[in-house]
C-alpha cells in the first residue's frame, strides 16, 4: 500500500517530464496520469482506512490518505481528464500536456501532505504550473494574468513559511498538528498564506480575474480543482483543532457571501462564474466536516461550467440574450446550472442538504441568502435564449465527452448521500430556486449596476493582505 | 534584537511591493522580503547554538538546529526559479510597456 502511494505521487512527475522525450504520446501519457489518481481515488473508497504515513524518521514527510482526501482526488482526476478530452482535437502542444500533468502532481501531492513544509512545496510547485498555464497563449494579458498570480501567490507563501517556523519553534515538528499551542502570530500568517492560494474572503480577490481571463480549460482546471489545494489544509485544520473551527466557518460564510453578492451583478458570463468560485469555496469551509462532497460537486459543476462558457458565442451577457445559442449547448448549461443552484436529482443538491444540515445556527440565515443569490445568478444562464440550429457548425467531439464525463458525475455522485431524498429536502430547493427565479425576473434583470473593481488592482491585492493579517489576528485572539 | 533586523527587512521589503511603482522593484521588494523570510529561519536554528553538527569528532559547543536550515534551502531554490520566470515574464511585457509601471500595465490588460 504504501508503495503504491508513492508510485501514484511520483508518477505525474516523471511521466510529465517523459512527456518532453515522447511527443507523440503527449495525450495518451496525461490521460493515464489523471486515470491513475481516478483508481487509486477510488481505492481510497474502498479501503476506508485512513493511512499515515511518515517517511523519512521524525522530521521527514508525513501523508494523510483518508476519505476525505479521496473526495479532493477524485475531483482532481475527472476535472484533469475532462479537460484533457476537451483538449484533444485542438493542436495544443507537448508543453501544455506536460505542465497539465505536472500540475495535477501537484495538486495531488498538496492535498495529501499533513506537513506544513511539504505543503509549501507542493503550493510553490503548483503556482509555478498555473503560471505556465496560464500564459500559454503568450499574449501581454495572459502574461501579465499570469505574473500577478505568481506574485500574489509567492508573497502570501512567504508569509506562511515564517508562520510554519513559528510553529516548529514551539513543538520543534512542521506537523499540522503542531498548530496546537503554537502562538496566535503563527496561526494567522500559514492562515493568510492559505486563505489567499485558496482564494477566500477579501484577500482571494485576485481569482476573479485571473480565472476568468485565462483559457477555457485553464480556467475550468484552476476553477476546478487548484485553489481547492489550499482550501483541504484549511478544512483539515479546522477538524482537529476546534479553537479554529470558528475561524474558518466565519471566513466561509463571509466568503458565500461576498462571492454570491458580486456574482449576481455581474454581466459578464466567465465573470459570474469565478466570483461563483469564490462563493461556494465558503460554502465548502462553512461546514468542514462535509467539506469534501461538496467540494467533489462544486469541482465537476463549475469546470464543466467554464468549459461550456468557452464555446458560447460570447462572454458578454448582453449579448448573448440578443443572439440564440445552440439548443444541445443551451441544455447542458442548464443542467449544469441546475446542479449549482442544488435542484434534485443532480449531486449538487445532495451536497447543499449535507452542507446545511452541519451549520451551526447562527450560520443559518446567511447560508440561505448565499443560496438564494447562487440561484439568482444562475438564472441569468437557463433563461437564455436558444434555438434548435441545424445548420450550426457541430462541436468537436472531445466537447461532448468532456462535458458527458462531469455531467455523468453530477449524476452518479447521488449514490453518496442518497439519504437526501425526503419530501422536505426536496421541497427547500425548489422553493429557493423559485424564488431566486422570480427575484431575478423582477428585479435582477433590468438592474444595470457596475461594481468598482478597485479592489482588484495589484497594490490593493497586496495591502489587504496586511489587513487579513490583522483581522485574523484579532479573530485568533476573540475566540481563543 | 537580531530578530527585530530581520523582521524589519521583511517588513520593509512588503512596503517596497506596495509602494515603489515600477515591476522590477517591486520584484526586487519580493526578493528583500524573501531575504528576510530567509534569515529569519536561520536565526531560529542558531538559537541553540552556532557549531556545525557533524558526526564524529569532539563537539566544541553547541550546534545549531539542522532541520531549518535544511528546509530553508528548499525555499531559496523555489524563489530563485519563481524570480527567474518572473522576470522572463516582465522581459515579455516590457516590449509594449517599455516604462513597466503597473499601474499602465493594469490599465491596458484589463478588460
Amino acid at each position: 500500500m504504501i508503495e503504491l502511494t508513492l508510485i501514484w505521487i511520483a508518477f505525474p512527475f516523471v511521466v510529465g517530464f517523459m512527456i518532453y522525450l515522447l511527443p507523440k504520446l503527449d495525450r495518451v501519457l496525461a490521460l493515464l496520469g489523471a486515470l491513475f489518481s481516478a483508481v487509486y481515488a477510488i481505492q481510497l473508497f474502498v479501503s476506508q482506512t485512513p493511512l499515515n504515513l511518515r517517511l523519512l524518521d521524525n522530521f521527514g514527510v508525513s501523508l494523510v490518505l483518508d476519505p476525505l482526501a479521496g473526495y479532493f482526488i477524485i475531483t482532481n482526476a475527472l476535472v484533469t481528464i475532462a479537460v484533457l478530452l476537451y483538449c484533444w482535437g485542438t493542436n495544443k502542444s507537448t508543453f501544455f500536456y506536460a505542465q497539465t500533468l505536472i500540475l495535477h502532481g501537484s495538486i495531488n501531492a498538496a492535498l495529501v501532505c499533513s506537513d506544513f513544509i511539504s505543503l509549501y512545496v507542493a503550493l510553490e510547485v503548483l503556482s509555478i504550473a498555473s503560471f505556465l498555464l496560464i500564459a500559454y497563449p503568450r499574449s501581454d494579458r495572459a502574461i501579465w494574468v499570469g505574473l500577478r498570480y505568481l506574485f500574489i501567490s509567492n508573497i502570501a507563501m512567504l508569509f506562511y513559511l515564517v508562520g510554519a517556523v513559528l510553529v516548529y519553534r514551539t513543538h520543534h515538528s512542521f506537523d499540522f498538528a503542531g498548530l496546537r499551542g503554537a502562538p496566535p502570530e503563527a496561526l494567522a500568517l500559514i492562515f493568510l498564506g492559505l486563505l489567499i492560494k485558496g482564494g477566500i474572503f477579501a484577500s482571494g480577490l485576485w481569482l476573479p480575474m485571473t480565472h476568468s481571463e485565462s483559457e477555457s480549460p485553464v480556467s475550468a482546471l484552476m476553477s476546478g480543482v487548484v485553489v481547492k489545494a489550499a482550501v483541504l489544509p484549511l478544512v483539515r485544520c479546522a477538524l482537529f483543532l476546534e479553537e479554529v473551527d470558528p475561524i474558518v466557518r466565519t471566513f466561509g460564510v463571509a466568503t458565500a457571501l461576498l462571492g454570491v453578492s458580486y456574482a449576481i451583478f455581474e454581466k459578464d458570463t466567465k465573470r459570474i462564474l469565478a466570483f461563483s468560485t469564490v462563493s461556494q469555496l465558503g460554502c465548502i469551509l462553512a461546514a468542514p466536516e462535509v467539506g469534501g462532497f461538496y467540494a467533489l460537486t462544486h469541482g465537476l459543476v463549475k469546470s464543466s461550467l467554464f468549459l461550456i462558457a468557452g464555446v458560447l458565442p460570447s462572454r458578454n451577457l448582453k449579448e448573448l440574450q440578443q443572439q440564440a445559442m445552440p439548443r444541445s449547448i443551451w441544455i447542458a448549461l442548464a443542467i449544469a446550472s441546475f446542479s449549482i443552484s442544488g435542484f434534485p436529482l443532480l449531486s449538487g443538491f445532495g451536497a447543499k442538504v449535507l452542507t446545511m444540515k452541519n451549520l451551526l445556527p447562527w450560520q443559518v440565515i446567511a447560508m440561505n441568502i448565499a443560496t438564494l443569490g447562487t440561484a439568482i445568478a444562475f438564472a441569468k444562464f437557463i433563461f437564455l435564449p436558444h434555438d434548435k440550429m441545424p445548420n450550426a457548425e457541430p462541436l468537436r467531439k472531445g466537447f461532448w465527452a468532456a462535458i458527458s464525463l462531469l455531467l455523468g458525475g453530477l449524476v452518479v455522485a447521488n449514490v453518496v448521500y442518497y439519504e437526501a431524498y425526503t419530501l422536505e429536502n426536496i421541497a427547500k430547493p425548489l422553493i429557493t430556486i423559485f424564488l431566486g427565479w422570480i427575484a431575478y425576473l423582477a428585479i435582477f434583470k433590468r438592474l444595470n449596476v457596475k461594481l468598482p473593481r478597485t479592489l482588484e488592482r495589484f497594490e490593493h491585492l497586496v495591502g489587504m493582505m496586511s489587513l487579513t493579517l490583522m483581522l485574523l489576528f484579532w479573530f485568533w485572539r476573540a475566540f481563543a | 534584537m537580531l530578530e527585530a533586523f530581520v523582521f524589519a527587512t521583511i517588513l520593509i521589503g512588503f512596503f517596497g511591493i506596495i509602494l515603489k511603482k515600477n515591476l522590477i522593484m517591486k520584484i526586487i521588494s519580493m526578493d528583500v522580503m524573501s531575504s528576510g523570510v530567509i534569515a529569519y529561519y536561520v536565526v531560529v536554528a542558531a538559537r541553540g547554538g552556532v557549531f556545525t553538527p557533524i558526526v564524529g569528532g569532539e563537539p566544541k559547543g553547541a550546534f545549531a538546529d539542522p532541520v531549518p536550515q535544511a528546509v530553508i534551502l528548499t525555499a531559496i531554490v523555489i524563489g530563485l526559479s519563481i524570480q527567474a520566470l518572473m522576470l522572463v515574464g516582465v522581459m515579455k511585457l516590457s516590449q509594449n510597456n517599455p516604462t513597466l509601471e503597473v499601474s499602465e500595465i493594469e490599465k491596458s490588460n484589463t478588460p
